[in-house]
């Protein structure tokens, strides 16, 4: 495992005991069925298991955690088989850092600083406490809403009691939101105390945010309310936050940790580019395996995951333009891929001549990367795979099935390669 | 007037179970016929409902999934289509096996919104999971793939006398349930069903396979071999 970026200090952060909150039947009640969740995250493959990351992950939460108990929490520190950039807190002490995340970030002080934002949700028992609320205020509504369905008081009163029975549940709402709001920012606050106590740079918590700013597949949107503040606010209110002694990373320090990260989350990574193809956030793919083949450029196989993302690419370009990123274009593209299916969204893009231009660019690119791929190690028989469906697209029939051939042929075994004889079949039926 | 609309509404809707059933050309013109069929883990989210808001019920939605999963088996055996033994019991599924299901679970997932607003292009052949399917390897002993998804909404007393007193809200507990049956090589949505119904149809095994059997009647029979 290679050498770990920032190695933290031994905690000097006093530990709180969770004298404050104490557990009422609701709490537990949501307890339990939060367990048998977390269960079924494993049960369903949503887990992501590496030996190294699974040991990784626990080495930097429980750095963070010190010796923090806490009645009914059992610190564990997984990743999840997700490509959106996402983390979140069971209340039992189940912290999940989406791969998506994981690949976006850039290096262990960002980790950790994830990590403790959602530490500090568990260790203030948020969960519980929104829990409550939301019960007070939906029985609220409830009330209010009857009264109003029911009203039988007429004149400017009646019309007083309707207009609140109407307009409560938006007004409700909107404070149940901006609640949360003030804890997320309590997490952010808190969760930089934790982790800069751990030892790990004060820096990681606003680099952190600047590195989910990226918005690599353009889905960050203004909505009229979020239930985490604005990424740019968070940065200054963290950024202010520290003080000007902390500790910084100089710049070669800066560039180890970044390559030390990325060498432990290597696994990882190519895991993601998968999850991200399969789930259509071609983009993401692109980013993420630039990420690996900047790390080891002769990697046969982190440069066959660059070109599997650019053949999968197809018509897309790789990068947002400045149009593309506008409020707008970002609203119309979400509407598009609620509407139309990814093969859809390729045919129509295709129709234009900067999806054509695209498309031109990312087949050569995807066709060069994977005859480097096989340049590294003739015996890749994914990148012949690969080949084999970039030239069937391209309707390069001989040569796709050349590939299919050589695929199978050395890898007999694989998963995959009843799915591959079926293409093969389908293209030597259709050249007779 | 208003008033009597939406209840003839409330009663129409929740009197009798609702359904809605498509199939693919190809299905009604026997260009494919299913033999044999693979079931995939059920995923049948209910919550509890109470004057106090939502509380999930996750060993109650498993058991349900396993109940809504039993009875679309009934149905395509009573189709004299033969359901192929779980494979996917989570015990018996080491890492990389559980992560393909998951995978094409979460496919099946992101087409899911599209099938449910766009049922009726089902019936022009419009979607598909894509070949990916055949990574779990279940085409050797089934034709399809069959994708169970359902959500409902169970009410506590409290909830129930709110939802009495505010009768024209039309917040009722209500069941839905969506099947989707998927070519197990070429990945294309054969057919695709949306039942629903009061929530109670969970609870009862009787009435739960009743509206399955409604909601896939115009699934053809496979003939004996």
């Amino acid at each position: 495992m290679p050498r770990v970026a920032t190695t933290p200090k031994p905690s000097t952060f006093e530990p709180v005991e969770d004298e404050k909150f104490a557990f009422g039947k609701v709490d537990l009640d949501l307890l339990s069925e939060i367990k048998l969740l977390d269960e079924r995250f494993e049960k369903e493959g949503a887990v992501f298991h590496e030996t190294n990351l699974d040991a990784y992950l626990n080495r930097v939460g429980m750095a963070v955690v010190a010796d923090r108990k806490l009645e009914n929490v059992e610190w564990k520190f997984r990743a999840l088989r997700d490509p959106v950039p996402n983390a979140f807190a069971l209340p039992n002490g189940s912290i999940y850092i989406n791969t998506g995340l994981l690949a976006l970030l850039d290096d262990e002080n960002q980790l950790a600083a994830v990590i403790a934002h959602e530490i500090t949700h568990v260790s203030e028992r948020h969960t519980y406490e929104r829990n409550r609320t939301l019960r007070k205020i939906m029985l609220t509504m409830n009330i209010i809403n009857t009264i109003g369905n029911w009203n039988p008081i007429g004149g400017p009163a009646g019309l007083a009691i309707s207009l609140i029975a109407s307009v409560s549940p938006f007004m409700l709402a909107i404070s149940v939101l901006g609640y949360s709001k003030d804890q997320e920012k309590e997490a952010d606050l808190e969760g930089l105390k934790y982790a800069t106590a751990a030892g790990f740079v004060a820096d990681g918590m606003p680099n952190s945010f600047k590195a989910m700013q990226r918005d690599v597949e353009g889905e960050q949107m203004n909505s009229f309310y979020s239930d985490h503040p604005k990424l740019q606010e968070r940065v200054t209110y963290t950024s202010s936050s520290i003080s000007a002694d902390a500790r910084k990373l100089t710049e070669e320090e800066a560039k180890t940790a970044k390559n030390d990260y990325l060498a432990v989350m290597e696994i990882a990574d190519r895991h993601d580019v998968e999850l991200a193809i399969n789930e259509g956030r071609f983009r993401s793919a692109v980013f993420v395996s630039q990420k690996l083949v900047s790390l080891h450029p002769d990697s046969s196989e982190n440069v066959f995951y660059l070109a599997e993302s650019y053949r999968t690419l197809g018509p897309r370009n790789a990068e947002l333009t400045d149009q593309q990123r506008t409020s707008g274009a970002k609203k119309k593209a979400a509407k598009t891929r609620s509407k139309r299916t990814l093969e859809e969204q390729d045919a129509e893009l295709l129709k234009t001549p900067e999806g054509q231009e695209a498309w031109k660019a990312n087949s050569d690119k995807s066709e060069t990367l994977f005859l480097r791929a096989l340049e590294l190690n003739r015996f890749n028989s994914s990148a012949h795979r690969g080949l084999g469906m970039l030239y069937e697209r391209l309707n390069r029939k001989q040569d796709a099935a050349g590939e299919y051939a050589k695929y199978l042929e050395l890898a007999p075994n694989a998963i995959d390669t009843e799915r591959v004889r079926r293409r093969l079949a389908v293209l030597r039926e259709s050249m007779n | 007037m208003r008033v009597f609309v939406r209840l003839v509404f409330v009663i129409l809707l929740f009197a009798a179970t609702a359904e809605a059933q498509y199939l693919n050309p190809k299905l009604l013109e026997k260009k494919v016929t299913i033999h044999s069929a693979a079931l995939l883990p059920a995923k049948v989210e209910i919550v509890k409902e109470s004057a106090k808001g939502s509380e999930m019920m996750v060993a109650e939605s498993a058991d349900i999934s396993s109940s809504v999963m039993d009875a679309v088996g009934h149905t395509l055996q009573q189709k004299k289509i033969n359901v192929v033994a779980n494979q996917f019991e989570p015990a018996s599924m080491d890492d990389s096996r559980k992560y393909q299901l998951a995978d094409i679970q979460t496919r099946y997932d992101a087409l899911l919104p599209k099938l449910v607003d766009k049922s009726k292009d089902v019936k022009k052949a419009r979607f598909t999971l894509g070949d990916e399917v055949m990574l779990l390897n279940v085409h050797k002993d089934a034709d399809v793939l069959v994708f169970i998804r359902g959500q409902g909404r169970m009410f506590t007393k409290g909830k129930t006398a709110f939802s009495i007193i505010n009768i024209f809200d039309l917040d009722f507990p209500f069941a839905t349930i969506t099947v989707g049956i998927v070519d197990a090589r070429s990945g294309e949505v054969l057919a695709f069903t949306k039942p629903m119904s009061a929530s109670k149809v969970l609870k009862d095994k009787k009435a739960l396979n009743k509206m399955i059997e409604k909601s896939l009647k115009k699934l053809p029979t496979t003939a004996a071999p």
